[in-house]
């Protein structure tokens, strides 16, 4: 058994949607290990996204504890939380969300802006990690330029720029096709096997799950079945 | 993350044109007061920047600018010509006539009365002045107000006035009534203009006196220039100890007057009324686009947190946003200032762009650009980075 590098015990969290209580995580449990791709499906607003959400340090939760890479980020300062997320976790978002006014290199070079790294050596970094996801010669090509299928592979290769230790993906394929998604199911698989990380992929598409190591269903804030 | 900044800022054209047209107006209203405001002082001030010879102005104690006076008696000038490091003192009368012009219809002027002998204060040709009764004319950085009819049967007519007469401008050789006292316009001067605008007659002191008898006192200035070993600023204190006078050098004179004119005059008033409503437009149109390029650009924002930007790296690229919005504006809006000095500067518009006014326009701008970031922090700082998942 590999060593785990997310452990998530009995993670509550509740959304005030003006007099009404959301209850979106009820006692969520949850570890995830080294090398492995979890996938975290059930039905829309089951919780999956406020849960990779508290995982990630980008929300807050109310009870429970959390700790990623031996970190309890309940412990940790907004500032803390924001640099060790720059340096230890990957994102590939269901939109992609790619600056609009940069290049698909800039783009991928973004973590390594943000913590610093000098230009030169950002771009060159950039250039190999887009090249490695077959987007080599688009690698000034504005995102407005590049078909949905290219957009996300760019989003991959900025999640992995950096060398992350965990990724969280959230719905990677549902914006795009079916080939398209196998493509970048397959990359992912790939790249995260070759780096040794660990993957949560947040999904409805039933057509990837054959990819996940574990499948982890959830619904209505619960965690109701793991399957292998 | 500067240059992240940067393409942000610049790639969404529209927003970034309303944010320049923002700063660039505020920039431009500011330096244009400001403008404005110079060219009021400066002119607020000609008589003493027309006289340079004189490096010290003596008065009356209570007088504090060149624009509101009351006048000394004549012992004044021997009192101050008896002070050791004085060179040469020369009187200057002020007052105020009304002119009758041939047609009928009047004018006031402003009359300056200047040393007969020296003829020192009056405009070039000065020895014009020695033409019995006459005066040289000023149009004083006025329009239109110069008229005498052009028919002679117009003029001085025994069935009345002829106002609705055609006229042209005074020359050499009109005349006009001063008091009842005919005068005779030896010459046309072109001075600095005043503020507030008035036409000008120049004369000779005893011709001034002629005008205007009856006076116990007439000296309003005494005009000052001191000996090569003393300085204007050691004559003027010297002065002022020895003769109970108030004299002090033409800098600081010009310094009072602009300091008179600030407290005295409504037009200041108007002008910071300007400045205020620029800066307020200014920040209006700045600080909503601002705050809409930056709420608009919010997950663009959250990305970047996602990724480790801290909210200082987020804060500085904002700011970045602005301080280039506000140089290119600042730099467009006094541009335009300076173009438009050369277009407008006339003796009727008192405009005069100076080093302060692109200072202050740049100012202005930092204060409207600094207040709007300051206000399209908010959203930055209060944002909740897991909308990088929505849609």
């Amino acid at each position: 058994m590999n060593s785990i590098i997310v452990s998530c015990k009995n993670i509550v969290k509740t959304f005030n949607a003006g007099e009404a209580e959301v209850k979106a995580l009820q006692g969520v449990t949850l570890d995830v290990y080294e090398n492995e791709l979890l996938m975290l499906v059930g039905p829309s607003g089951c919780g999956k996204t406020t849960f990779v959400s508290v995982l990630s340090g980008l929300l807050s939760f109310d009870s429970g504890a959390c700790e990623v890479m031996g970190k309890n980020i309940a412990d940790m300062s907004d500032e803390e939380i924001t640099a060790f997320r720059g340096k230890n976790i990957g994102f590939v978002f269901q939109a992609f969300n790619l600056l609009p006014s940069l290049t698909a290199i800039e783009n991928v070079a973004l973590p390594l802006t943000v913590a610093g790294e000098k230009r030169t050596k950002a771009l060159n970094l950039s250039k190999k990690m887009l090249e490695a996801v077959g987007l080599g010669k688009k690698a000034y090509v504005k995102p407005s330029g590049l078909s949905g299928g290219e957009q996300q592979r760019v989003a991959i290769a900025r999640a992995l720029v950096h060398n992350p230790k965990f990724i969280i993906c959230d719905e990677p394929t549902s914006s795009l096709d079916h080939t398209s998604g196998q493509i970048v199911m397959e990359l992912l698989q790939k790249i995260i096997k070759e780096k040794g990380a660990s993957m949560i992929v947040v999904t409805h598409d039933n057509r990837i799950y054959k990819y996940a190591d574990r499948i982890v269903h959830m619904e209505d804030g619960k965690i109701i079945k793991v399957a292998s | 993350m500067f240059r992240v900044a940067v393409e942000m800022l610049m790639h969404d054209k529209t927003k970034f044109l309303g944010l320049l047209i923002g700063i660039v107006f505020t920039a431009f209203l500011v330096t244009f007061a400001m403008g404005y405001f110079a060219g009021f002082m400066t002119r607020g001030f000609a008589l003493v920047s027309e006289n340079p010879s004189a490096k010290v102005w003596v008065m009356d104690p209570a007088v504090s600018s060149a624009e509101a006076t009351i006048n000394m008696s004549d012992s004044a000038l021997d009192s101050v010509r008896g002070v050791a490091g004085v060179e040469y003192a020369s009187p200057l009368y002020l007052g105020d006539v009304t002119a009758r012009y041939a047609n009928g219809d009047f004018q006031s002027f402003q009359i300056i009365g200047v040393d007969d002998a020296t003829l020192s204060g009056a405009p070039l040709p000065a020895d014009l002045l020695h033409i019995p009764n006459s005066v040289i004319v000023d149009s004083g950085g006025t329009e239109g107000k110069l008229q005498t009819p052009i028919y002679k049967k117009d003029m001085w007519s025994y069935d009345g006035s002829h106002l609705h007469a055609p006229t042209r401008e005074l020359r050499y050789g009109d005349e006009m009534l001063v008091n009842s006292k005919r005068v005779m316009v030896a010459g046309i001067s072109h001075t600095i203009p005043r503020f507030p605008p008035r036409p000008l007659l120049y004369t000779t002191a005893s011709n001034f006196k002629r005008l205007i008898p009856g006076e116990k006192r007439y000296i309003t200035f005494i005009m000052v220039h001191p000996a090569k070993n003393v300085t204007p600023d050691e004559l003027a204190k010297r002065i002022t100890r020895t003769t109970h006078l108030k004299a002090i050098t033409s800098e600081a004179f010009k310094k009072e007057t602009v300091m008179w004119f600030m407290i005295n005059s409504e037009d200041v008033g108007d002008m910071v009324n300007m400045v205020i409503l620029a800066m307020l437009v200014g920040f209006g149109v700045t600080g909503v686009m601002l705050y809409m390029f930056t709420y608009e650009n919010l997950k663009q924002y959250a990305v970047l947190k996602a990724m480790g930007a801290s909210t200082k790296q987020l804060s500085d690229m904002i700011f970045t946003q602005v301080f280039i919005s506000a140089l290119a504006g600042s730099g467009i809006g006094v541009g335009i200032a300076a173009v438009l000095e050369q277009i407008v500067s006339s003796p009727t518009f008192p405009f005069r762009m100076m080093w302060f006014a692109p200072l202050v326009g740049f100012l202005g701008v930092i204060i409207v650009s600094m207040t709007a970031a300051f206000i399209s922090l908010r959203p930055i700082k209060t944002m909740e980075p897991a909308i990088v998942f929505k849609l």
